[in-house]
């Protein structure tokens, strides 16, 4: 099996399938276009997207549904062409697409999740990108999880 | 700033070589066409946007993804519901 060097998890092995491509890199990463995706049991639901090209790039990112579980895809025609998805509705999440949203996480601010800006994978073809909610306005830097106190007790 | 009204078809210059087109206009959008010179970067409000979040995305610290995780957990334990993971995770305590 191929190897990587990762941001989080060292030296690791990977089997191609777990090779997401995309069509176009992330937005400001356009030249990033194959990722792996990394799964950690103790890390669950989180999901690592680690860049193949650059060990140093790894998204952390959460499937949309633990973030919003009301979520709703507006995949522009473009991007269901680019994904090889039916032009004519939009896909299902879960079944025919992994809808995956990219978390900032920073010391005494809240988490957020970018719900603009889901990436979407193809189950069936492992083909990816980023896309642009367009129909509805979700937010960049949606705030879902508030920061630790710094007293910790118990 | 400038306010012009333009209809579908029409264009408005900006400079020698930039071109804004009305391509056509929807009930709740409207369609645009840029022509500008390879040098010129074109893109929307959102890209912008979300660039800047990947940027900030990509730079999480080394301990981020073991703080979301936490915190995670500590969400689904002060939010009792009925589904089965939580069910377990009380039954691990």
């Amino acid at each position: 099996m191929p190897t990587c060097s990762t941001k989080y998890q060292g030296e690791i092995e990977y089997s191609e399938d777990a090779v997401l491509n995309f069509a176009w890199g992330p937005f400001g990463f356009e030249a990033e276009t194959r990722f792996v995706l990394i799964e950690v049991p103790p890390a669950r639901p989180i999901v690592f997207l680690q860049s193949l090209a650059t060990p140093g790039l790894c998204f952390v990112a959460l499937p949309v549904f633990v973030v919003d579980p009301a979520y709703r895809l507006s995949l522009a025609p473009e991007d269901l062409s680019a994904l090889e998805l039916p032009a004519n509705r939009q896909p299902r999440i879960g079944e025919e697409v992994l809808c995956l949203v990219l978390i900032t996480v920073q010391k005494n601010r809240p988490t957020t999740a970018n719900l603009m800006a889901p990436v979407v994978v193809n189950l069936g073809s492992r083909n990816a990108l980023q896309t642009l909610a367009f129909e509805v306005n979700y937010s960049h830097q949606h705030e879902f999880l508030q920061p630790e106190e710094d007293a910790v007790c118990s | 700033m400038l306010i012009m009204r333009r209809r579908e078809g029409e264009a408005i210059m900006i400079g020698d070589d930039v071109e804004i087109r009305i391509l056509s206009i929807g009930r709740s959008k409207v369609k645009i066409g840029i022509t500008a010179p390879r040098t010129v970067p074109v893109s929307s409000h959102e890209i912008e946007l979300v660039r800047s979040e990947n940027q900030a995305a990509a730079g999480i610290l080394s301990d981020g993804p073991a703080l979301v995780a936490r915190l995670l957990r500590a969400r689904v334990q002060e939010t009792p519901e009925k589904s089965p993971e939580v069910t377990d995770q009380k039954e691990e305590e």
